[in-house]
């Protein structure tokens, strides 16, 4: 449900506010004992009544073409570029958590959630614990981005 | 021509925002990227608003509004929020907030914001802001 819920709405998002097709969806379940990253990682915790590790990744032509709708024609710094890219995909997890906080188990309600994260010198997250790992792949016309959530099990679903 | 406060951790909403700000034809005078320093720079430069994220480090921008309205309680805040966030939304706006705009900004919510806030106004060729709306005042 929770996957779902994310999928739905990453979905939503790319197709319709981005105007980017998704060609091919993959859910991975076959309970990985990690995340393994790509070029750009952002990640949320989720707490109070629910929670929830979401890992969003990106590869770097899909990353490199959000930041390019974000700027609206405008050009980035060089000096600037790291940060924007850091922006772009901690906005697009952001958004996408808050779009589908509404369909998760009792609508979110009682929800809290951490700024995103941006994680750049890691290649995996290790499952913790007692933890589940579910991801599903979105490939695009510009790459592809994994959308993970690691959490207890019954949460998880 | 309205002089506006921009908080958000995000630097691209950041830039955003002061983007639109400046194409509805208002002024930027500053900006922030956490609660604590979108505090200090309103009690520096008393702008006429402050767009103002929710989810950000060391301090949100639930506690920032709350802050802010103690020193001047009548500052003018809209939150700038994601789908979803309505709860903190409602206790943005129990704290002190006057509006809330969902992202993704656009330059016309971000002028409905504003329009909500000031009631309906014009930019005058000398640049200053003009309210038409009788109910405001």
């Amino acid at each position: 449900m929770i996957l779902d819920a994310l999928v739905l709405q990453s979905k939503l998002f790319l197709s319709e506010d981005m105007d980017i097709e998704i060609l091919k969806t993959d859910i991975v379940d076959n309970s990985p004992d990690k995340i393994t990253l790509k070029d750009y990682t952002s990640m949320i915790g989720t707490g109070g009544k629910l929670n929830l590790m979401i890992v969003i990744s990106f590869e770097k032509e899909i990353l490199e073409h959000l930041v390019e709708l974000f700027m609206d024609g405008e050009e980035v710094e060089e000096e600037e570029k790291e940060e924007i890219n850091d922006s772009v995909s901690g906005e697009t997890i952001n958004t996408i958590i808050g779009l589908s906080l509404p369909i998760f188990p009792n609508r979110g309600k009682g929800v809290t959630i951490t700024p995103p994260i941006t994680i750049s010198d890691a290649s995996n997250i290790k499952k913790y614990k007692n933890s589940k790992i579910v991801t599903a792949n979105l490939v695009t016309e510009y790459g592809c981005i994994s959308i993970s959530a690691m959490g207890d099990k019954n949460e998880i679903k | 021509m309205l002089k506006i406060l921009v908080v958000d951790d995000s630097l691209i909403i950041r830039k955003k925002v002061k983007k639109l700000v400046i194409e509805l034809g208002h002024d930027v005078i500053g900006d922030a990227k956490n609660g604590e320093e979108g505090i200090a720079q309103y009690k520096a430069l008393q702008p006429d608003l402050v767009t103002m994220d929710i989810t950000m480090p060391d301090m949100n921008g639930i506690e920032a509004v709350g802050h802010i309205i103690k020193e001047d309680e009548n500052a003018k805040i809209i939150m700038v929020t994601s789908h979803g966030q309505e709860d903190m939304v409602i206790k943005s706006i129990k704290a002190g907030a006057v509006g809330y705009m969902l992202k993704p900004v656009t330059q016309d919510k971000l002028a409905a914001a504003i329009g909500e806030v000031f009631g309906e106004y014009a930019v005058d060729e000398d640049g200053d802001l003009d309210i038409l709306d009788d109910d405001f005042l």
